[in-house]
């Protein structure tokens, strides 16, 4: 058994009670957890996927950009999240299992520590939710 | 490996006549290494009797201090030992982005809360973040990890031959979490008590006051007893008393965490409630970790 460290462990308790969708990734980009909210978005729950490795999670919902075409690893947010130590922000479209196709915006935000970086946190707003608030 | 329990209050001293038994001081275990290398765990009020017991012996020694709340290092400033030239006092503790250990403890070692500062104190005292990776302290390996707490906190696993004491005086795991439920890479802590021959645990709350104190960074008695069932240490004291406790409540909590203990398969005589004085001495084969008489 390897304890994960505090920082992820509760950032999925926080995770686990919100119902914005939510995704963990940890230091080595390595998805450790989804929520429900994101679980619903997908298509599929944390629990029936388990952990996925880096270069393989993008694929599940293969983002694309506004000409249809798969948006490369590196320029997700939550990559340039953990890999660079910064947030990022982007608009996208998703995939769920199913194929149906959702328009979201995504934000993600390093997890920094002092004793250095331990993930991200990637935060998905259906299109239709994010144009209702604050416009 | 020696164990003596000289605070097990949590909060704010709890002296009197209704606390005499389980004890009014705050935290503080003292550790004997095989070597006979002295540590001890925090630096509540029970660190003062502590330092008197020491005499002027040892010439060096380790304080690892969980968090700088109050309770855990109120005593530091009554601690015999730093008064004497020739102590040398290793202090280890959780970093913080915010300032050096240092300078944290200098809040509190210094005026116009403190008579004496940091940099009067006779003795040799040096200052450490605790590392990520484990290391040693005399013959002992020692392990810090951040539990769920309020603010920059640790919790502690000492290995000395191969006997183990976990030291997890502050926590809530089960902020958010189920702790009957979650994969054990997921718990808060576990990490630190799998196994261990000794396990000291936060219990401050009964399961009916917890309702009200939910985040503020303490265990109940059930979450204390789940996370303990979860780690199977050889032997639980549940500790942090919360100082409205009386003797005659802590004793009722007692029989009711024994039973629950039973209930969920414990073995018998495998979770107390944490006595000031009371001391363990941890076999190398810790099947059980009795009070010394």
């Amino acid at each position: 058994m390897t304890q994960k460290p505090l920082e992820l462990i509760l950032a999925r308790n926080l995770m686990s009670a919100l119902s914005t969708p939510a995704f963990l990734v940890d230091e080595g980009g390595v998805l450790v957890f989804y929520n429900e909210a994101a679980g619903t978005l997908l298509g599929k729950r944390f629990e029936e996927l388990g952990t996925v490795g880096p270069e393989e999670w993008g694929s599940l919902f293969g983002p694309f950009n506004e000409n249809g075409e798969p948006i490369p690893y590196d320029e997700l947010p939550l990559v340039i999240a953990v890999r660079n130590g910064r947030p990022a922000h982007a608009d996208f479209e998703i995939s769920s299992v199913d194929g149906a196709r959702q328009q979201v915006e995504a934000s993600a935000f390093p997890i920094l520590t002092a004793h250095g970086s331990r993930g991200a946190i990637a935060v998905f707003w259906p299109a239709a939710a994010s144009n209702g608030a604050g416009h | 490996m020696r164990v003596k329990l000289w605070g097990t209050r949590g909060s704010i001293p709890s002296p009197g006549p209704e606390t005499i038994r389980y004890g009014g001081n705050t935290s503080c275990v003292g550790v004997t290494l095989s070597d006979g290398s002295m540590l001890a765990l925090d630096a509540g009020t029970g660190i003062r009797g502590l330092g008197l017991a020491l005499a002027a012996e040892p010439a060096r020694l380790h304080i690892l201090l969980t968090h700088l709340h109050l309770d855990h290092i109120q005593g530091l400033v009554f601690f015999a030992p730093a008064f004497r030239a020739q102590t040398e006092i290793v202090i280890w503790g959780p970093a913080s982005p915010e300032a050096s250990l240092r300078d944290r403890i200098a809040r509190y070692v210094s005026a116009p809360l403190s008579p004496v500062e940091v940099r009067e104190l006779p003795c040799d005292v040096s200052f450490h973040h605790c590392p990520e990776a484990e290391w040693e302290i005399g013959p002992a390996r020692i392990r810090a990890a951040s539990v769920a707490h309020r603010g920059p906190t640790l919790g502690y696993r000492i290995d000395d031959g191969d006997s183990s004491l976990a030291y997890i005086p502050d926590h809530e795991p089960a902020l958010g979490a189920d702790l009957d439920e979650l994969d054990e890479d997921w718990i808060s802590g576990l990490g630190l008590a799998r196994d261990a021959s000794l396990l000291i645990h936060d219990g401050q709350y009964e399961d009916t006051e917890y309702p009200d104190h939910v985040g503020w960074g303490h265990s109940s008695v059930s979450h204390a007893i789940s996370f303990a069932r979860r780690a199977g240490a050889s032997h639980t004291l549940l500790f942090h008393h919360d100082p409205t406790h009386t003797d005659a409540r802590l004793d009722e909590l007692g029989r009711q965490a024994r039973e629950r203990w039973l209930e969920l398969g414990g073995e018998a005589d495998g979770i107390d409630l944490a006595e000031e004085l009371a001391e363990y001495e941890l076999p190398a084969m810790a099947a059980s970790a009795a009070p010394a008489t």
